[in-house]
């Protein structure tokens, strides 16, 4: 006789990109993580269907569905809708349970969270309309200096300067930005200039919320170098080193809480 | 970009600096011209290397008029004010955060010392000694954005809070009058009171509104709200405050303001202009006796300018540096002023603005009841007046500046200044023909962005 | 279960503009106010109809609005600006004299705007920053005087004593029994919810005020019938959320939906718009001076500024507000610009974080674009505030 193994999935569809965690029991079996389209169903259909193929399952065999991200409110296959909010909590705490304090800088939001021993948020924080401080603001930037959205903060680190950048909205620095390349600025000088403003607008979050350590910084710009480097600089603080794909930490909390509330409703014991 | 030099003076003119006037201090003591000048060459370039730049972009660069003792004088003022802050400090003087564009002679009346933000910016800035143009920029603006964490990113009077809450500059009292051009002045107050200097004392000197001038409960409540002032004041300061105190400084602050109106006049009366646009607008300030924190000091420098620009206009001398004929601009609104420097490179020069001109061009009745002058004073600026009456005085200022055209200038976030500048843009093309044009400025700083001054380039060429 | 009154409310307004229309026709003069001190029983004496004008949500108007004013102004302030400029709601049509206080100094801003290009007659009431002082209330006192004497003008009539006193006590009533109804909605098992409250507050400002009380008395019998006795109580994890902050006017249900959209539950509010301006109004002598007094002395309106924070009397109410209504959470609602709530965002959380009350800042305006924004930010607030009430709930046990 076999023995049922169970599975719970988490899809997180932000405006950037969709992403997938399956656990099997308290394990990350598999993930899958691609861009967001214009459909988010189909998006977060085709993020969970990577990871089903990655781990060699049909969604037939997951016990439990959270989806999360902006895609939740508008997506059928999950049993349950969730904020990123609490499952980027819940998905640093599993990861690393030290975690009191995270910053999650996605494609359109930029999120201060504190949350308790057990994972359960206490506070947080988020920026205001302007997009300062998210992908999407660093995406245009990349555009302005015609470079790679992953090579950004290299390019910010190998600066010999510091340029002071505002910081308002993604608009005014745009407009900032072009006057000095105007004026002969170097890019690197002024790229290392935006990441310390954008690293000056995150800690407003923070002063709302407060801090604790340790630090995780979670959702897809945590890839960025540079904007590590600024962040640990303008809140004094070390970010713990993740140990799976920074990206993935919503998707992995939504898994987590598929697998308490499955719990919590008897499908499994 | 490459790192320029710093700006130096050149050595032959110091014979010439030399036997200009000494500067007056509020306290008995004096600068002669030979301190003033060792500071500025030896001194200021070590310890504030940010005034020292010729990077182009910068608006805050020394004046190049150096034949003109003012201009020297006045950034040695500025550059010392942080010296001579602590000193009078020191000497039981109590510091007061103000508003820009209201008078300040009640606050010398209680033996204080009134500071407009950017007065108290540049204290702030004295601090911080050895910083480059850059450095000081990061720095000022670290502390503006952990202001702006503390109120609101849609604060605009973020410079009280900044300086003496988040950077523990030793400030006694915070005390502007309040409502006066701006609605977030009285909410910039009220900040204090979450900060952690629980130690400054909060007070809003409130402005009526409304034809406040006409109604005499208004004038009776903004006097008695002075006499509050004063009182508090002296408390500090360690003395009783008389109604003789506040009637000699009312004339002392007068003769500031006459001498004001007087250099204005000639200058406007010129057919070249004898001044470049940093020092006429420093000159002008001179006469409202609070931008370098001691009324004596800039009284002396007021006047020996004074005699100057008569010299100037008399002999049809032209300042350096600015064109035969330039577009002369009048500049609305409040808080924000567009690069001197870029404008005249452009073929303008900047003639006036109604910002502080409207307090300092108001003279002070000085028979009778002093907070009851004051008061009626104060609440008759035309700035502070109906669209109407703001029109009609401004449009007069226009005619007397001899202006081609208006620039309204307002900060990002400014509700009254903005909510005021299509009104009156309005009524000044109606009155006057003249043209206008409002533009919002996005952050403040020592650089303007190209897109600012591009669109004043633009309305330049128009005219 | 619906209480019946609500609908005859709903009828009445939809009959209100015509109404107002005809009243004109025969001679009457509605004046139009705004501002968190006009004194309306001064208006209501002098035989105008009082007509409160609070609009928003509509971001076409906002949009013209700027063009007049500026696009830094709060958002309700330029949909006023708005209104006025299209002429197309129909009880700004029915204006014929407007009544603005300086509280809010961008009100007194709308009302220069106002003024300058549509040609309104506009009667503006001076208020005092220094509102504690006792120099602060003489000069309060005056510009109340002075405000009754520019609408004696346009009422043609000089303010009479006995129907002063008779507006007083018709006010008087119409608050004692608003605040007997808000009781309900906070209770268990509530009958009437604080949304349908809401639109009851807000329907004062519109309908005849004679009439209103009747209504009021009308909907409290039938809510003392349907439940006599109400009992507030926190329900485990009923998501009960207090609303703080910039005022919601009508036409703007957006941040109301989303709570309710989220399953959180209004229990109750300290907005301008809602219970607050009716509390703790005590007009001590029938005079203008008497009714503006009694209307400065309440709670204060955050836009003027009070410079203490440990006796701040707005701070006060609102934690007893809160405690009354057995909230969990509160959601402190800033519209973009309204300086007054916006800058004391932080500080009421700090304030609030004392007692281990969260808040969370909804910053917005009256366009749609922000609201999946505004969703997933009171989604996980509310979620937050469920959990540690169900975590509570798990020690209790």
């Amino acid at each position: 006789m076999s023995i049922k193994r169970n599975f719970f999935a988490g899809v997180d569809v932000g405006s950037l990109a969709a992403k997938s965690v399956i656990l099997e029991d308290g394990e990350i079996f598999a993930t899958g993580l691609v861009p967001s389209g214009v459909d988010s169903v189909e998006s977060g259909l085709k993020a969970l269907n990577l990871a089903l193929e990655t781990g060699g399952l049909i969604q037939e065999d997951l016990t439990y569905i959270v989806g999360t991200g902006y895609g939740r409110v508008s997506a059928p296959y999950a049993n349950k809708a969730v904020t990123e909010i609490t499952c980027h909590a819940k998905g640093a705490n599993y990861l690393h349970p030290s975690v009191r304090t995270i910053i999650d800088m996605g494609g359109q939001d930029c999120k201060a969270i504190r949350i308790d021993q057990d994972g359960a948020v206490v506070d947080f924080a988020m920026n205001d309309k302007c997009a300062a401080g998210t992908g999407r603001f660093l995406e245009v930037m990349a555009g302005v200096f015609k470079v790679k959205l992953e090579d950004l903060g290299a390019l910010a680190l190998s600066a010999t300067e510091l340029v002071p950048m505002s910081s308002t909205c993604t608009v005014f620095a745009e407009s900032e930005t072009i006057s000095l390349v105007a004026r002969g600025e170097k890019p690197a000088n002024i790229l290392n200039g935006i990441h310390h403003a954008i690293a000056n607008r995150i800690s407003g979050l923070f002063a709302r919320v407060g801090i604790a350590s340790d630090v995780f910084f979670s959702g897809g710009v945590a890839k960025n170098t540079g904007m590590k480097t600024a962040i640990e600089e303008a809140l004094k603080v070390t970010i713990v080193k993740p140990e799976i794909d920074p990206q993935l930490i919503g998707a992995l909390g939504a898994a987590v809480l598929a697998r308490s509330f499955s719990k919590k409703e008897g499908l499994w014991a | 970009m490459a790192k320029t030099a710093l700006y130096e003076y050149p050595a032959e003119l110091r014979e010439e600096f030399e036997a200009t006037e000494d500067i007056h201090f509020r306290d008995g003591s004096r600068a002669t011209a030979a301190d003033v000048w060792h500071f500025m060459t030896e001194i200021g370039p070590k310890r504030y290397p940010f005034a020292y730049t010729q990077k182009k972009y910068a608006g805050s660069r020394l004046s190049r008029d150096i034949h003109l003792p003012s201009a020297i004088k006045n950034h040695y003022l500025l550059l010392t004010m942080n010296d001579r802050i602590n000193k009078s400090r020191e000497n039981g003087a109590p510091v007061i955060f103000v508003q820009g564009g209201q008078s300040v002679d009640p606050y010398y009346a209680a033996g204080g010392i009134a500071l407009r933000p950017a007065s108290v910016g540049l204290w702030a800035r004295g601090r911080h000694e050895g910083l480059g143009l850059n450095e000081e920029a990061i720095r000022s603006r670290n502390q503006r954005e952990k202001a702006n964490h503390a109120i609101s990113f849609e604060a605009c009077q973020t410079a009280g809070y900044a300086n003496i809450q988040e950077d523990d500059l030793p400030v006694d009292m915070v005390a502007p009058f309040t409502c006066l051009r701006c609605s977030d002045i009285s909410y910039g107050v009220e900040a204090h009171r979450h900060g952690p200097n629980k130690a400054v004392k909060l007070m809003n000197i409130d402005y009526p509104m409304r034809h406040q001038a006409d109604k005499p409960w208004a004038v009776e409540y903004f006097a008695r709200n002075l006499r509050r002032l004063t009182s508090e004041i002296g408390k500090r300061a360690g003395r009783e405050v008389t109604d003789d105190d506040l009637t000699k400084e009312i004339k002392l602050h007068n003769e500031g303001r006459r001498l004001a109106i007087d250099t204005a006049e000639l200058w406007w009366s010129a057919d070249l202009p004898p001044t470049n646009g940093v020092d006429r607008r420093a000159l002008y300030q001179m006469g409202g006796m609070e931008i370098h924190g001691d009324p004596s000091a800039s009284l002396t420098v007021l006047r020996e300018s004074n005699a100057y620009i008569r010299e100037r206009v008399k002999r049809g001398i032209k300042a350096e540096g600015v064109v035969d004929k330039p577009i002369r601009l009048f500049v609305c609104g409040s808080c924000v002023f567009p690069n001197d420097f870029r404008i005249e490179e452009a073929g303008a020069i900047i003639v006036g603005q109604d910002n502080h001109w409207s307090d300092i061009s108001t003279l002070v009745a000085e028979e009778g009841d002093p907070y009851q002058n004051l008061a009626h004073a104060i609440l008759s600026y035309p700035y502070e007046q109906s669209i109407e009456k703001r029109a009609e005085w401004t449009i007069e200022q226009l005619k007397k500046s001899r202006a081609d055209g208006v620039l309204f200038l307002y900060q990002w976030g400014c509700n009254t200044q903005s909510a005021i500048a299509r009104m009156l843009c309005d009524t000044i093309k109606r009155d006057s023909g003249i043209p206008t044009m409002i533009i919002e400025q996005h952050e403040g700083g020592s650089e303007q962005s190209e897109q600012l001054l591009n669109r004043v380039n633009a309305f330049i060429e128009m005219l | 279960m619906t209480v019946k009154t609500l609908e005859v409310i709903r009828k009445r307004l939809d009959e209100r503009p015509d109404e107002l229309r005809k009243a004109r026709a025969n001679g009457q003069k509605v004046v139009g106010w705004t501002g968190y001190n006009v004194p309306e029983e001064i208006i209501h004496a002098l035989g105008f109809i009082p007509i409160r004008i609070a609009i928003g949500g509509d971001d076409r108007l906002v949009e013209v609005g700027g063009r007049y004013a500026s696009s830094k102004n709060c958002v309700f302030i330029r949909e006023i600006v708005g209104a006025f400029a299209e002429n197309e709601d129909p009880y700004i049509q029915q204006t014929d004299v407007l009544a603005f206080d300086a509280t809010c100094l961008q009100n007194f801003r709308a009302a220069e705007v106002i003024e300058y290009y549509f040609k309104r007659d506009v009667v503006v009431l001076g208020v005092p920053r220094n509102f504690y002082w006792e120099e602060g209330q003489e000069y309060f006192v005056n510009e109340a005087n002075e405000f009754t004497r520019l609408l004696e003008e346009r009422a043609g009539a000089k303010l009479d004593t006995v129907k002063l006193a008779a507006s007083v006590a018709l006010y008087n009533d119409i608050r004692k029994t608003l605040k007997s109804i808000y009781f309900f909605q906070a209770a268990k098992d509530n009958v009437i919810s604080w949304e349908e409250v809401f639109d009851l507050i807000q329907a004062g400002d519109l309908l005849d005020k004679k009439e209103y009380l009747i209504l009021l008395q009308e909907t409290l019998i039938e809510l003392q019938e349907l439940q006599p006795d109400p009992v507030i109580e926190a329900d485990g994890a009923d998501g009960r959320i207090f609303i703080s902050g910039s005022l919601i006017p009508r036409g703007d249900r957006k941040l109301i939906g989303i709570i309710n959209a989220v399953g959180g539950r209004i229990v109750g509010d300290d907005l301008w718009t809602g219970i607050l301006p009716h509390l703790d109004l005590d007009i001590k002598e029938i005079s203008p001076a008497g009714v503006a007094l009694g209307y400065l002395n309440r709670t204060p309106h955050a836009a003027l500024p009070y410079l203490d924070l440990e006796s701040d009397r707005r701070l006060k109410k609102l934690h007893e507000l809160i405690d009354e209504s057995k909230a969990q959470g509160v959601i402190y609602h800033t519209l973009r610009y309204c300086d007054p709530f916006t800058f004391k965002a932080k500080e009421t959380k700090d304030v609030l974080a004392k007692s281990g009350i969260p808040l969370l800042e909804i910053h917005t305006e009256y366009a749609g674009s922000d609201y999946e924004a505004m969703r997933t930010r009171v989604e996980a607030f509310v979620e937050m505030i469920k959990i540690k009430a169900e975590s509570a709930a798990e020690v209790a046990v």
